[in-house]
């Protein structure tokens, strides 16, 4: 089996597109802290003025929260909610809040996961495919090994792949936070809301949970992609239909939100992170509930794929 | 063991409702070189792709050196190396890379092994450069490389010759006789170039509409039935008049075709039939042996027509 992945990493890394593909998600990483850092002027934290900018906020957004067009959206207003709530945390506890720095650059780089998402579908897309247009499969499948370890290598070499480009994203990411934003220390602390109140965690250890949050959605995708794939053998089939299923997820969920089985949908369950910052999209689902749907929908996957590629001929193109 | 390194038993795959391998019996000594000929749809392709388990049979069994690819596929899939249909590797890799992908897939492949293979087929410049670049003589060698790293009892090789040029042909062509003389590996070729087959093969399995229609040995073909008789072919002015002095000499019936009479005689006739023919003012302009070409007795066995 050790083989077998390592050959799928040296056809996976010996393609320019993937090399392309890494490159652009080590530039997002480098340069997406412009987008996130807040303007330093504007605050820069000192021992001196961050109470009062912190009070300054928190009127801003008492006013807010009485808006009624921020009461009307559920989600908006927990959001805003959540920005009161630790601001007034720093104040109750008086605890300075920390600057922008590499580590909360880090932090807020979840926001771009979606791209490595991205990347793994167009990976887990062609990984199976591929073989059959380039015709080679004809030589993977007479080899004294079984269609099920081969399957099951360029499964496990698309989620390396998503673990190569997500420890780069965040190496890369760290680095651009510390050039741009400063080093906020080695083991920074930040409050946050989770659970329905608000905590004083490490920084690193809200790193850990919020991406594995994240992973769930891309090994899902991915997963979706693979099996997409295998079943008709087309790279860029698979493509299309997960991406705009990644893309238009939440908006299908929005449409169908009325029928009474729109909870068992996929992207109704794939941010898990609804349980314990936010409002779940419906009500009366909980976090087992939502595993538990994830799960069926991974092992229907894995099955069409497995099936498609052990039990099909291999016949001519 | 047996002495076969491939035996077919009632071969049979239908898709759909459609039976389009119907039956198929035969087998390869090892050290043999089995040539699979028959038209575009006879069924060839898919019979290679059964024997190496990329389809699935519909009921029979094919074993490899006693092992059957359907409940025994990693003890028969180790003993073959193949070619099916063009040698398609990775175009983004190099030779040398390709090699070691698919040596990694056998066990003891070692890189003293892949030197010796890529050596073999004449590959050493052109190794270190990428598929892609290859010729389609180049891309033939490398598809044969990787078909005998693993060193295979059964090579099977789709239209080896494609794509080669005339040396390269001569070449190829000695090396598979050689691997089924001093390695006892059985190779089966399978080639819509009748001639080809007839210089590089044993024995010869002529397909048509999923039926093995004949299996012959390729040596005795060639070799005249009763070793007294031989077929003559002889290019003579007048024609006419030589045709009549033959039959008239010894009773010969001589088939005119074009400029050309064909007939049969024992051997050791051929001089004094030339010097009486001389004798009476015949001219002479060639004398030749002839035989019939493997492609005659395909044509003769599938009969004209028989790309429907």
């Amino acid at each position: 089996m050790f083989n077998l992945v390592r050959n799928e990493q040296m056809k996976l890394f010996l393609q320019k597109s993937t090399w392309a593909m890494l490159i652009a998600l080590v530039l997002m990483a480098f340069f997406g802290v412009f987008l996130t850092k807040p303007d330093s002027d504007e605050v820069k934290y000192t021992d001196a003025n961050w109470r009062t900018i912190l009070e300054k906020e928190n009127k801003k957004i008492e006013k807010n929260l009485k808006d009624p067009e921020t009461q009307a959206d559920e989600q908006y207003y927990q959001y805003v909610m959540q920005d009161y709530e630790v601001n007034e945390y720093y104040l109750k506890n008086d605890i300075m809040p920390l600057n922008y720095g590499a580590w909360q650059y880090v932090l807020d780089g979840k926001g771009f996961l979606p791209l490595l998402s991205l990347l793994t579908i167009i990976v887990a897309a062609g990984i199976v495919a591929n073989e059959y247009r380039w015709g080679s499969i004809k030589l993977l499948l007479i080899r004294p090994i079984t269609r099920t370890k081969i399957l099951l290598s360029k499964y496990l070499s698309v989620l390396l792949f998503a673990l190569i480009g997500l420890a780069l994203f965040m190496i890369v990411a760290w680095i651009a936070g510390a050039i741009f934003a400063g080093v906020d220390g080695l083991n920074p602390k930040v409050a946050v809301y989770t659970d329905g109140k608000v905590v004083y965690d490490s920084i690193i250890a809200r790193v850990f949970e919020d991406y594995g949050f994240k992973l769930v959605n891309l090994v899902m995708m991915a997963t979706f992609a693979f099996a997409i794939s295998t079943l008709f053998r087309n790279s860029a089939l698979a493509i299309g239909i997960s991406i705009f299923l990644m893309m238009a997820g939440s908006s299908i969920i929005v449409f169908l939100m009325e029928k009474s089985w729109a909870k068992y949908i996929l992207f109704a369950n794939t941010d898990l992170t609804q349980y314990t910052t936010g409002v779940p999209i419906f009500k009366g689902t909980t976090l087992g509930f939502s595993i538990t749907v994830l799960l069926v929908y991974y092992v229907i996957f894995v099955v069409v794929s497995w099936l498609s590629f052990t039990k099909r001929d291999v016949a001519g193109s | 063991m047996t002495e076969n390194a491939m035996e077919l038993v009632d071969v049979r795959k239908s898709i759909g409702s459609k039976e389009i391998i119907k039956g198929l019996t035969f087998s390869i000594k090892k050290g043999e070189v089995f040539g699979f000929i028959g038209p575009n749809g006879a069924g060839k392709t898919t019979t290679i792709r059964m024997m190496v388990g990329l389809m699935k049979l519909s009921s029979g069994e094919i074993r490899i050196d006693g092992k059957s690819i359907v409940s025994e596929y990693k003890d028969a899939a180790r003993k073959i190396g193949a070619i099916v249909e063009n040698p398609e590797l990775y175009p983004f890799m190099t030779g040398w890379q390709n090699l070691v992908h698919f040596a990694r897939m056998n066990k003891g492949v070692t890189n003293e092994r892949i030197k010796e293979v890529v050596e073999l087929v004449g590959l050493e410049k052109a190794v270190k450069e990428k598929v892609g670049k290859y010729s389609l003589g180049m891309r033939q060698r490398i598809g044969i490389a990787q078909a005998l790293l693993h060193r295979p009892s059964v090579l099977i090789l789709d239209e080896p010759t494609n794509g080669l040029d005339p040396t390269g042909i001569r070449e190829m062509r000695q090396h598979i006789r050689k691997l089924a003389e001093e390695e006892n590996v059985a190779v089966i070729i399978s080639s819509h170039l009748l001639s080809e087959i007839e210089l590089m093969c044993d024995r010869v399995g002529m397909i048509q509409n999923g039926k093995m229609v004949a299996v012959q040995s390729v040596r005795d073909a060639e070799k005249p039935d009763t070793p007294a008789l031989q077929d003559v072919i002889l290019e003579a002015q007048p024609i006419e008049k030589s045709r009549s002095l033959l039959y008239a000499h010894s009773k010969i019936e001589a088939k005119a075709e074009g400029d050309l009479l064909r007939f049969q005689c024992e051997k050791d006739k051929i001089p004094e039939l030339v010097a009486y023919l001389a004798g009476e003012n015949i001219a002479i302009y060639q004398v030749g042996a002839g035989k019939a070409t493997l492609e005659e007795k395909f044509f003769d066995l599938m009969g004209e027509n028989t790309i429907v």
